[in-house]
C-alpha cells in the first residue's frame, strides 16, 4: 500500500532522514516508534508530500509518485493524516470541517457529502456536536473530528502523527479507541506515537527509528519482550515499560 | 473674543453652512468608500503576489509598497492627477478616488500579508493533506481565517483613509476640506469654519468606529 525505499530528508545541513525502507501492507497497522529526533514524525510527513525527500521513491497503491510532476493533491487525497494538534478548521463547524474536503476535492453533491460526514461522525460518537465550532471542543473530541475529517475522503491509509501527545491523559483513551475499531475494520494504518500499549496491542508490526535510520522492525511480541537491539532495549527502559 | 460670542460666531457658522457640508460630507464618504473598496481588491492582490513563489511577483509587489510608502499622499494625489488627466478624461473626483485607492491598496497589502503569514501553518498542512490544492487551501481555509484577524486594522486603514481624503482638495474636489476652504475663505470666520469640518469629521469616524465594533462582536458571537 505504501513503500518507501531510500528516503533522504535534509533541513539545510541537518540530515534527518538517512536511507529509510520501509513497505505498509494492506490492512496492516504499523506504530513508529523512537526518541523526539529520531525522524519519526518527519518520515511520516514525507508519506503524505508535506516534506519533499531530497532523495529516494514513495510508492503509493502501486503508483510511484513523482514529487516535482505529479499533481500532490491528487495523491494526498489518498492518504489521510491526523496532526498532534488537530488542525481543525476554527471557521468551520464540526460538519462542515468533515464536508469540506469531499465537497472540494471529490465534488460530492452537499446532500450526499452530508450525509457520509453524519454517518462518520455518528461512528466516531460525535454526532451531537454536528453543528458546534471547534473551540467548544474538548482535545479528545477534537482529535474524534479530525479522524472523521480524514476519513470522510474514504482515504486507502491514514496517517497518525503523535494523535494522543497533545491531550490531557483522561483524553487519550478515547481517541486510541476509535483508532483501535479503524485498525479492527482493516484500515491501513501509520501511527507516531509514544502510546506504547497502543503499540503492544494494536500494531501488527512496530518500527523503531534512531538517528534517521530504522533500526528494528519487528511485531509487537518481539519488539517488546525479546528484542535484542541495545538501543530499544534502552528506549523501552525510558519510556518505562 | 470671549468665550460665549465665540460660541455664537460657532452656532452661526455652523447654521450658515451646514448645507453645504452635508453634500461636501456625502462626497467625502463617497470617496472614502470607493478608495476602500480599490484598495481592499489591490490589497489581496498585492498580498497574494507578496507571499507567492514567484520572485517576479514579489518584486512587483515589493516595488508597489515601497513607491507608495515612501512617498506623500498629496504628491500621489497630483503625480496620479495629472498622469491620469493627461490620458483619459476623468472627472477630479474619480481620479482623487482612485488615487486614494491605490495609496491605501499598499497599506492594505501589508496588513493581508500579515494576517495571512500570522495563521497557523497547521491549517495550511491539514488542508493539503485532504488533497486540496494550493488555491483550494488559500479560498476556503486561510483567506478566511485571515480576514478575521486583519478586521480591526483593516478597520484603522480605513478611518485613516476617511481623514486622508480630505487631502483631495488639491485637484479641486469639493468634498468636507475643499468645501471648508471656500467657505472660510469668503466668510473669513476660519478658526470657526475648521472647528465645524473637524467636528463633522470626528462624527464620520465615530460612527464608523461604532460600526465596526458592532461587526467585532457580531464575527466573535457567530464563532
Amino acid at each position: 500500500m505504501i513503500k518507501a525505499e531510500n528516503v533522504h530528508k535534509s533541513f539545510g545541513k541537518l540530515e534527518v532522514l538517512k536511507g529509510i525502507d520501509m513497505e505498509v501492507h494492506p490492512g496492516e497497522v504499523v506504530v513508529l516508534v523512537g526518541v523526539s529526533g529520531s525522524g519519526k514524525s518527519t518520515f511520516l510527513r514525507c508519506l503524505n508530500f508535506l516534506e519533499l525527500t531530497n532523495e529516494g521513491v514513495i510508492t503509493i497503491d502501486g503508483k510511484r509518485v513523482n514529487q516535482k510532476k505529479d499533481d500532490l493533491a491528487k495523491v494526498r487525497a489518498e492518504v489521510g493524516m491526523v496532526f498532534q494538534h488537530f488542525n481543525l478548521f476554527p471557521h468551520k463547524t464540526v460538519l462542515e470541517n468533515v464536508m469540506e474536503a469531499p465537497i472540494m476535492v471529490k465534488k460530492v453533491a452537499k446532500s450526499t457529502a452530508k450525509t457520509t460526514a453524519l454517518e462518520i461522525l455518528e461512528k466516531v460518537g460525535l454526532s451531537d456536536k454536528a453543528d458546534v465550532y471547534p473551540n467548544k471542543l474538548s482535545g479528545g473530541q477534537k482529535q474524534r473530528v479530525a479522524i472523521a475529517r480524514a476519513l470522510a475522503m474514504e482515504p486507502k491509509a491514514l496517517l497518525f502523527d503523535e494523535p494522543t501527545s497533545a491531550l490531557d491523559p483522561e483524553l487519550v483513551g478515547e481517541v486510541l479507541q476509535v483508532m483501535k475499531d479503524l485498525a479492527d475494520e482493516g484500515m491501513t494504518m501509520v501511527v507516531v506515537t509514544h502510546e506504547m500499549k497502543f503499540a503492544r496491542e494494536v500494531a501488527d508490526r512496530v518500527i523503531m527509528l534512531n538517528e534517521g535510520i530504522i533500526i528494528e522492525d519487528a511485531d509487537p511480541d518481539t519488539f517488546f519482550n525479546h528484542s535484542t537491539n541495545e538501543r530499544t532495549r534502552q528506549f523501552l527502559e525510558m519510556v518505562n515499560v | 473674543m470671549t468665550v460665549p460670542e465665540l460660541f455664537v460666531t460657532f452656532y452661526n457658522v455652523f447654521m450658515e453652512t451646514y448645507k453645504g457640508f452635508l453634500e461636501a460630507g456625502l462626497l467625502t464618504i463617497e470617496i472614502t468608500a470607493i478608495a476602500v473598496v480599490i484598495g481592499t481588491i489591490l490589497g489581496v492582490i498585492f498580498a497574494l503576489m507578496k507571499i507567492s513563489n514567484s520572485k517576479v511577483l514579489q518584486t512587483i509587489a515589493n516595488l508597489y509598497i515601497t513607491l507608495i510608502r515612501g512617498t506623500p499622499l498629496i504628491v500621489q494625489i497630483m503625480f496620479l492627477y495629472f498622469g491620469i488627466t493627461s490620458v483619459i478624461i476623468l472627472e477630479n473626483f474619480w481620479a482623487g478616488a482612485i488615487a486614494l485607492g491605490i495609496h491605501n491598496g499598499a497599506y492594505i497589502a501589508e496588513i493581508f500579508r500579515g494576517s495571512i503569514q500570522g495563521i497557523d501553518r497547521g491549517q495550511r498542512e491539514a488542508s493539503l493533506a485532504l488533497g486540496m490544492n494550493s488555491s483550494q487551501t488559500m479560498r476556503r481555509i486561510v483567506f478566511p481565517q485571515a480576514l478575521r484577524r486583519a478586521i480591526p486594522p483593516l478597520g484603522n486603514q480605513f478611518i485613516i483613509t476617511l481623514k486622508d481624503s480630505s487631502l483631495v482638495y488639491v485637484i479641486g474636489v469639493s468634498e468636507l476640506f475643499g468645501v471648508a476652504n471656500r467657505v472660510a475663505a469668503s466668510n473669513f470666520k476660519q478658526f470657526e469654519t475648521f472647528l465645524v469640518v473637524g467636528l463633522y469629521y470626528l462624527i464620520l469616524v465615530l460612527i464608523f468606529t461604532a460600526l465596526l465594533k458592532w461587526y467585532e462582536n457580531k464575527l466573535d458571537v457567530d464563532k
